[in-house]
């Protein structure tokens, strides 16, 4: 299509083969299709059982109940009911996050919680900021480029389709986008709000292009979704249902074609049949009653993200897999990679209220790739976010006051925006994911997770502190405050091509279990400097097409021979 | 009242790095906030009541009820509490917001952050411990307990405890730069979830389902423009040379 159609057509084209954005209610948020779902017998043999009903597991279901799959989805967290169960309110939104308790280690412990963990239907893109960019093609290549991190099994091209799917599905709102891929995105992009706008500024003066977007919120209507109202609680979870989640953009489509959520169940192990070695369900446990039950299946993914896929493995011990189920080679849980994402904040004599409009506005990917002149390899994103009250007080405290100075910047939260970058933070096999001593209600092992920065990781993140630092110099603000932090989570059981170095293969199929899949971002051996709810989408819709066809299942398609 | 345009109030452009004497804000004219300071007298976040929603609504009221007794902290416990609530966040007379009580009850109820440091005990025993850590300080330094400390002898050892340098007793079990970020960060998030510390920031509040029209992007009156319910922070103009200025 020509950029005369695509401009004529922006805004009114809508996605094949889902019709989620009909299928909800204008008066309502309630999930369409809950109290008329399929529901089926544990030892009902079903062709697939998803753990975690989130940005991969969702997508999954949605298009393999499509192709005729009898799918179960698997969710340790609460079926929502947005009306009553969301608030416009920070602290109010407690019960979004998992707050289940981590043990976080190493030089540098990483937050958890309400920074980087969603529990319930929908999974953390219910409070994500919106940021939908994509991965760029050299993000599947650095180790042949620069030496760092690792290759993907499969390249750009393989996911550029299912980029454009997702993206029409959200649907994206934004400029046209001149970095990585350059592309076009199905809606126009969000008017620029005050903050942002001032940000933009300090941008351009530095010889920095930014571009308003790419972000996950109806900008016009799309089907029963209305119009963003900019009330800027999008990491609150979304009460207007612009902002995409699975819970609004693959559920009520996948509900409407036979999809089973089973909410409020842990899932314990996947169990292995001894004979065979095949994947026969996954045990879980109900809130209600603590039974252990098993749901039978002819194909098992796991879709817990980073923390909790390596959990379960490693939970799933056997006479088969005494480390964890496909840990044989010790790689289940490594390679685990967060953002850093400092953000500074500026202050200009007038009110820009950032509350107002969405956190996220405009961003600029011009620092991506790796540049020799910087000294570290590759780079990152530059983002403008803005915090409401207790984020912008955690943000005042970590410059280093507290009392009355804090009391004395926090009224001053008018006068002052935000920018942040997203650093791309190498893999190192030794952050990773293991069992800790301790046990949780259910009497499963807790999470550890052990991060530390390596150096590169460090001249990166203090590099681009820096050219934030400048773009507020360069808008003339009048102070800054600056804090260091990390967000997202990435990896823990990459895909690879050979059993020695990941867990997963180019179709995300375990090496050491032939109908064991993992559908969510732990698959991903770079991360890249861009948000990853993306391409987490766009992985398991590449997966599901795999899976559909078969392919995903042939043996000889594999880059390397099989073994256990 | 000095010209909020510049930033002259703020901290770390003063010479001393010290803020003013709070005495330079104005009084509270509308609605509440705490120590009835602040930067918007007019503003009252309340005033939009009726246009939350329902579940909002019942949330954000809800801390507006009177404290009840704390349930999770000690009777010995409390008044180090509450010295240490108070002096973290300068609340230094009525009316208060009540940050010990809303402490007391997440911990009570454990509403907790969902992570735990490898090389610190769980945020209920973090908070003991801290609070005990204060009490070996003040009687080190000052022979007599935290909470009977004066407010600058408290401020003192809250500024050790900040940087993280305090040593001895409990804090030996502890690692104190995470100790403070773990009893800051509570203390902030209950202080900064109530309508009163809304009112004094000019905060515009939950706004569902009406939300913002006015962004202040591009425009002809860019930053400048304003929903019809906000109020313009307070500004060191005269009002009667204002008033005066209307009328010539």
């Amino acid at each position: 299509m020509g950029t005369f159609w695509r401009g004529i057509l922006k805004g009114a084209m809508g996605p094949r083969e889902n019709d989620s954005r009909y299928l909800l209610d204008v008066h309502s948020r309630d999930l369409p299709g809950e109290a008329t779902m399929a529901r089926y017998r544990d030892d009902d043999e079903v062709d697939l059982v998803i753990v975690g009903a989130g940005a991969g597991g969702s997508v999954l279901a949605q298009r393999l109940a499509r192709r005729g799959w009898r799918v179960v989805i698997v969710e340790a967290g609460p079926f929502w009911h947005p009306d009553e169960d969301w608030v416009s309110d920070e602290a109010g939104s407690h019960p979004l996050y998992w707050t289940q308790k981590r043990i976080i280690g190493g030089a540098d412990p990483i937050e958890l919680g309400k920074n980087n963990s969603g529990r319930g239907v929908g999974g953390s893109m219910v409070h994500y900021a919106g940021y939908t960019p994509r991965f760029h093609p050299s993000d599947l290549s650095t180790y042949t480029d620069d030496g760092v991190g690792a290759d993907w099994p499969i390249h750009y091209e393989d996911l550029r389709p299912h980029y454009e799917q997702v993206e029409a599905e959200l649907p994206v709102a934004g400029q046209d986008w001149p970095w990585g891929y350059p592309h076009r995105y199905p809606f126009a992009p969000h008017p620029v709000s005050a903050a942002a706008d001032r940000l933009r500024e300090g941008a351009l003066r530095c010889g920095i292009e930014m571009r308003v977007g790419p972000v996950g919120i109806v900008n016009g209507t799309f089907g029963n979704r209305p119009h963003c109202i900019y009330r800027g609680y999008c990491l609150q979870g979304c009460k207007v249902n612009a902002k995409a989640s699975p819970y609004v953009t693959h559920l009520p489509d996948a509900l409407a074609h036979g999809v089973e959520v089973r909410a409020n169940c842990m899932a314990l192990r996947v169990e292995i049949a001894q004979d065979t070695g095949l994947a026969r369900g996954v045990v879980y446990t109900t809130e209600s009653d603590g039974a252990h039950r098993l749901q039978r299946a002819r194909y098992v993914a796991v879709a817990g993200y980073s923390i909790e896929t390596p959990r379960l493995l490693l939970a799933s011990v056997s006479t088969r897999f005494p480390h964890g189920l496909c840990n044989n080679a010790d790689q289940v849980g490594r390679y685990i990679m967060v953002q850093g994402a400092t953000q500074a904040a500026g202050r200009w004599p007038d009110e820009l209220r950032m509350y107002k409009a969405p956190p996220p506005e405009i961003s600029s990917e011009q620092f991506y790739e790796t540049d020799p002149d910087r000294g570290f390899a590759r780079g990152f994103s530059i983002q403008t976010v803005s915090p409401l009250p207790i984020g912008w007080a955690e943000h005042v405290l970590a410059d280093g006051h507290w009392g009355r100075a804090l009391r004395e910047y926090m009224r001053d939260y008018n006068h002052w925006a935000t920018i942040g970058v997203l650093n791309e933070l190498l893999p190192h096999a030794d952050n990773r994911i293991t069992l800790a001593d301790e046990a949780d209600q259910y009497g499963q092992p807790v999470a550890r997770m052990d991060y530390t920065l390596g150096d590169n990781d460090k001249a990166n993140m203090a590099y681009s502190t820096k050219v934030i630092i400048d773009i507020l110099d360069a808008a003339e603000a009048q102070d800054v405050l600056t804090i260091q932090r990390f967000a997202h989570l990435i990896g823990g059981a990459r895909m690879g091509s050979s059993p020695d170095h990941s867990v997963v293969d180019a179709n995300q199929r375990t090496w050491a279990v032939p109908n064991l899949f993992i559908a969510d971002g732990s698959v991903c051996p770079t991360q890249g400097s861009a948000n990853p709810a993306l391409t987490i989408m766009a992985l398991a819709s590449r997966l599901a097409q795999q899976m559909a066809g078969g392919a995903a299942m042939n043996n000889t398609s594999r880059k390397c021979s099989y073994a256990v | 009242m000095p010209d909020l345009s510049r930033p002259d109030h703020l901290p770390n452009r003063r010479p001393d790095r010290q803020p003013r004497h709070p005495s330079w804000l104005p009084r509270q004219r509308r609605g509440t906030t705490p120590q009835m300071i602040g930067r918007y007298p007019d503003y009252d976040v309340l005033d939009a009541v009726d246009t939350w929603d329902e579940a909002t609504k019942k949330v954000v009221l809800a801390r507006l009820e009177p404290p009840g007794p704390l349930r999770f902290f000690t009777p010995d416990e409390e008044p180090v509490l509450r010295a240490l609530c108070d002096t973290a966040l300068a609340q230094d007379c009525q009316p208060r917001i009540p940050v010990a009580e809303m402490v007391d009850g997440k911990l009570a109820d454990g509403k907790l952050d969902g992570y735990q440091y490898a090389d610190m005990p769980d945020d209920p025993d973090t908070w003991r411990l801290v609070l005990g850590g204060l009490d070996h300080t003040a009687v080190q330094s000052y022979q007599t307990g935290f909470a009977r400390c004066g407010a600058a002898q408290r401020e003192a050892i809250v500024a050790q405890f900040a940087k993280g340098r305090l040593v001895g007793g409990a804090w030996d079990e502890l690692n104190v730069t995470r100790a403070w970020s773990v009893v800051m960060r509570m203390m902030l998030a209950a202080f900064y979830s109530h309508p009163w510390a809304w009112n004094e920031i000019g905060f515009g509040g939950p706004a569902y389902p009406r939300g913002f029209m006015r962004l202040g992007g591009a425009g002809k009156q860019g930053a400048q423009v304003r929903e019809p319910f906000e109020k313009p922070g307070a500004t060191s103009e005269d009002p009667v040379q204002i008033v005066e200025s209307w009328e010539r």
